[in-house]
């Protein structure tokens, strides 16, 4: 009794690997490969939702109006995607099956995924043969061989009935041009593969000393070739032996490099912009078309002095500075006591006014502009007040921006106090705090990530915001670095793009700056002195 | 410091935190407030401390109504749960911050702090922020924070509950030394009846807001008053049994279907001058295992608590009696026991208005 128990408790450790051992090779495999199946299954059903789906949203053209067109070939694209990645996908879970018994016996997994891997691709290739797909498509074709030569292309085989026989070629007869545009054999066999079916090629040949024009009609042409077919089967493997082996923990770094690379591209082709006359995509290139064309005439704007109609960019930095720290401030004292006022104090109004804050939150700023524009104006007829913080002054710029921060700030914060156990304020106004020496002393010091990471926030809103600064300033006299550079694109005079990358850099140079030194604290819990708390 | 509670009450909107409690603790005595969670012990300790103010009722600290006193003012040193240190500052910070709000000079701050480290023994760790900590030298410099300004009164609100069970020993010891040590005046806050038990003068059990006993911790166990506070008090607890007391030849017994117990004259008079069914209780510790006993019952389940064995045992389907018996029994689930109650020992209540028909 005792002794039984002993070895099924031994055995139920390794029960998984013992499971494995006793399963037969064929039993393994025809786990891969049904596991393989279904994910062919998967993506057919893909497919054919796709495929349902294009119709349907063809035949609703009412709904959809004039943007029809981008979803039918987004659905016909989504299709295809999914018919040419379906195998590929089959392979890889195919692989991964496996990977439970490569814990234990890598080699065993490796011979299994090699077999399961080929048992798969035949069955993918025979629903390729069956559905005349992949390899088994019918390519544009002429039915005849040719090969390069000194002179042109020389015609080396006919199919005879073929559509080249139909046409009058004949073996030996020299292919010159297309047209009347020149070819060699890599022109002509792009030329043949991106014909639609049924068109015609006129091939201008060369027999017996003379030229012609031989039109001949493009036709429909299965051709199996033992390479795809060979280059295939070792990709399934591949794809098999590759998802057996391959460490876990990298997929989703790819994934992320994979959905990263876009938005990297877009900053590198910033910086490369900024340093060169002119760009061929993320190429820098001179007048000449070719690679170079390096200058620093770009940042030119850093030097150019102001006038009174085209400030200098060091007022406009200036003014987007005193906005931008402005609101950082005003962000941060009213949002952090109005914050600690919510989280621990009990007053009539107290419920309405955070479920005021959180709808105020998601209120469209653009609605409320003329409104907030008489408001600003008559704060401007306020003597001395007005000159500060009326309509097109920055610091009445910053006070609308700044309203517009506080719900979310106010929120922010009084999420923060409440984490703040109230046993802290408590020990401090025994130990003989006030409460306001205890919110400055006690409190805000535990909240310093809150107050850092809302601080940055509303400083970079601020240095970057756009349609409050554009729409309350007049010229240029309180423009900001967005409005600076919205300014300098016009719809009537050539736009400067290469300036524009430069100044946008210089832009983002100080938010880069505060990211690097900032995400420390941004990242950093702050470890507490509290226990039971949290 | 003396410490007068006269009518304290204290209302949350419609919620009744504390109802109308009078005690006073004397300068020096080390006072337990006993309770299970939400009986309100915490309530009064905060009004004590200033943080609530009182809905009714007076606190007087001496002679001095401190009412309307504000926490700062009132010289009192509070230890929490939670330890509440700063977690911004070092543990020197921690100690020096109520000297800094008083004003104390840089010098003398030092010098303080230093002495009451040592005394706790913390000395080296000055330098440390709490998070350096482990849970036993944060408790400490929490004590040391409280003790560093020298408090009139000490106030502790469960400064135990997060120690692991060796630590919680020790500091139990250590606080009562200081404190009869420093002879502060100190109210304690626990929901643990051994922490009371050992560490106090007098206890007061509270229970939904009501001062329920305030006595020295034998007469909570020997004597209760309620039958709360006999259920509450002692570990494991009480054993209640619903009998009849009468009187037989001078002789009272106690009597119920399955039990008929003797009970000396002092305790069974006023169970039988009551009359009618009261209840009985009686501790696990003063049931015993006895062939010539006078209950039989079936044990339903056996827990070892090392020293002893806790058997469950039912004497009927209504019945059931905790009784602690030697391990060396062998007793086993489903074995019948017969069992001698030790009536010497025994407590009547009234059923209905839960008073004990002994003490009062």
């Amino acid at each position: 009794m005792a002794a039984s128990a002993h070895t099924s408790q031994m055995r139920s450790l390794n029960v998984e690997e013992l499971e494995y051992q006793r399963a037969a090779t064929g039993e393994l495999v025809g786990q891969a490969v049904f596991s393989a199946l279904l994910v062919l299954l998967f993506f057919q059903l893909g497919v054919i939702l796709f495929k349902v789906l294009e119709p349907l949203i063809r035949s609703a053209p009412g709904v959809l109006g004039s943007g029809l067109k981008v979803e039918e070939t987004l659905t016909r694209a989504i299709a295809s995607a999914l018919t040419l990645l379906a195998p590929f996908a089959a392979y890889g879970a195919c692989g991964a099956r496996l990977r439970g018994l490569a814990a234990f016996d890598r080699r065993r997994a490796l011979r299994v995924a090699l077999l399961a891997g080929a048992v798969v691709y035949a069955i993918t290739a025979m629903g390729q043969w069956v559905f005349q797909v992949g390899p088994f498509a019918e390519k544009p074709s002429l039915e005849m061989s040719f090969e390069q030569t000194a002179d042109g292309v020389l015609i080396t085989g006919i199919v005879a009935g073929g559509t080249a026989d139909k046409a009058g070629l004949k073996v030996g007869d020299l292919i010159i041009a297309i047209g009347r545009a020149p070819t060699d054999l890599a022109g002509l066999k792009e030329k043949i593969a991106l014909s639609a079916f049924e068109s015609k090629i006129g091939l201008r040949i060369a027999r017996d000393g003379e030229e012609e024009l031989v039109p001949v009609e493009v036709v429909p042409v299965v051709e199996i070739g033992l390479a795809p077919l060979v280059g295939g089967l070792l990709l399934a493997l591949f794809i098999a032996v590759a998802a057996v082996v391959w460490p876990g923990g990298l997929t989703p770094y790819v994934l992320m490099i994979l959905i990263m690379v876009p938005l990297l591209i877009g900053y590198l082709w910033l910086v490369v912009a900024s340093f060169s006359y002119r760009t061929e995509g993320l190429l820098p290139v001179n007048a000449a078309g070719e690679f170079g064309g390096f200058t620093l005439g770009n940042w030119e704007f850093l030097t150019r002095a102001g006038t009174s109609s085209n400030p200098s960019i060091w007022t406009i930095t200036l003014n987007t500075l005193v906005i931008a720290s402005l609101m950082m401030v005003l962000v941060l004292l009213v949002s952090s006591m109005a914050g600690y006022a919510l989280s621990r104090m009990n007053f009539p109004g107290r419920r309405s006014f955070l479920s005021l804050t959180l709808i105020l939150h998601g209120f469209p700023a653009v609605t409320l502009l003329i409104a907030i524009f008489f408001v600003l104006r008559n704060v401007g007829k306020v003597p001395i007040v007005g000159d500060y913080f009326g309509f097109n002054t920055r610091g009445g710029i910053a006070l609308v921006m700044v309203a517009f921060e506080l719900p979310l700030g106010v929120w922010l914060m009084k999420g923060f106090f409440d984490n703040i156990p109230w046993d802290m304020e408590r020990s401090a106004l025994i130990d003989g705090a006030s409460r306001w020496r205890t919110f400055w002393q006690i409190l805000l010091p535990q909240i310093r990530p809150g107050i850092l990471a809302l601080g940055i926030f509303a400083f970079i809103s601020g240095w970057g915001a756009y349609l409050i600064p554009q729409t309350y300033s007049i010229g240029t006299k309180t423009a900001t670095l967005a409005v600076f550079i919205s300014q300098r694109t016009s719809e009537t005079a050539p736009t400067n793009w290469n300036e524009l990358a430069a100044i946008g850099l210089y832009q983002m140079l100080p938010v880069f700056i505060i990211f690097v030194f900032a995400q420390e604290y941004l990242l950093n819990i702050y470890a507490g002195g509290t226990k039971g708390s949290s | 410091m003396r410490i007068m509670l006269e009518n304290l009450t204290k209302r949350f909107g419609t919620v009744v935190g504390v109802d109308d409690i009078t005690l006073a603790v004397e300068d020096g005595e080390f006072v337990a407030f006993l309770g299970p969670s939400g009986c309100g012990k915490t309530t009064t300790l905060l009004m004590v401390a200033g943080i609530y103010k009182p809905t009714a009722g007076i606190i007087r600290f001496g002679e001095r109504v401190v009412n309307q006193v504000p926490p700062k003012d009132r010289n009192i040193g509070m230890v929490f749960q939670s330890y509440a240190l700063y977690p911004h500052m070092t543990v020197f910070g921690n100690m020096s911050y109520p000297l800094k709000l008083k004003k104390v000079s840089k010098e003398e701050q030092m010098l303080r702090v230093q002495e009451v480290a040592d005394k706790m023994g913390i000395g080296d760790l000055l330098d440390r922020r709490p998070g350096q900590l482990s849970g036993g030298q944060q408790q400490r410099v929490a004590l040391g924070r409280a003790l560093v300004k020298q408090p009139d009164v000490l106030l502790f609100d469960e400064p135990l509950s997060n120690l692991d069970a060796r630590l919680r020993l020790s500091m139990r010891g250590e606080i009562k030394h200081l404190q009869k040590e420093l002879g502060i005046t100190a109210i304690y806050v626990t929901h643990d009846q051994v922490e009371a038990l050992t560490m106090a003068d007098r206890i007061a059990v509270m229970n939904r807001g009501r001062l329920e006993a305030f006595d020295a911790p034998d007469d909570l166990y020997d004597r209760p008053k309620t039958l709360f506070i006999a259920g509450f008090v002692g570990n494991p607890p009480m054993n209640f049994l619903e009998v009849e007391v009468c009187q037989e030849n001078g002789a009272f017994y106690a009597v119920n279907q399955g039990l008929r117990a003797q009970v000396p004259p002092e305790r069974g008079e006023p169970a039988a001058r009551r009359g009618g069914r009261v209840i009985l209780g009686v501790r696990p510790e003063d049931v015993t295992l006895a062939d010539a006993g006078e209950v039989r019952g079936s044990v339903f389940l056996v827990e070892p608590l090392g020293r002893d064995d806790l058997l469950d045992v039912h004497l009927d389907a209504a019945n059931r009696l905790n009784v602690l018996a030697d391990p060396a029994a062998h007793i086993r689930a489903g074995d019948t026991v017969t069992l001698s109650l030790n009536m010497q020992r025994a407590q009547f209540f009234d059923p209905q208005t839960e008073q004990s028909l002994l003490w009062r």
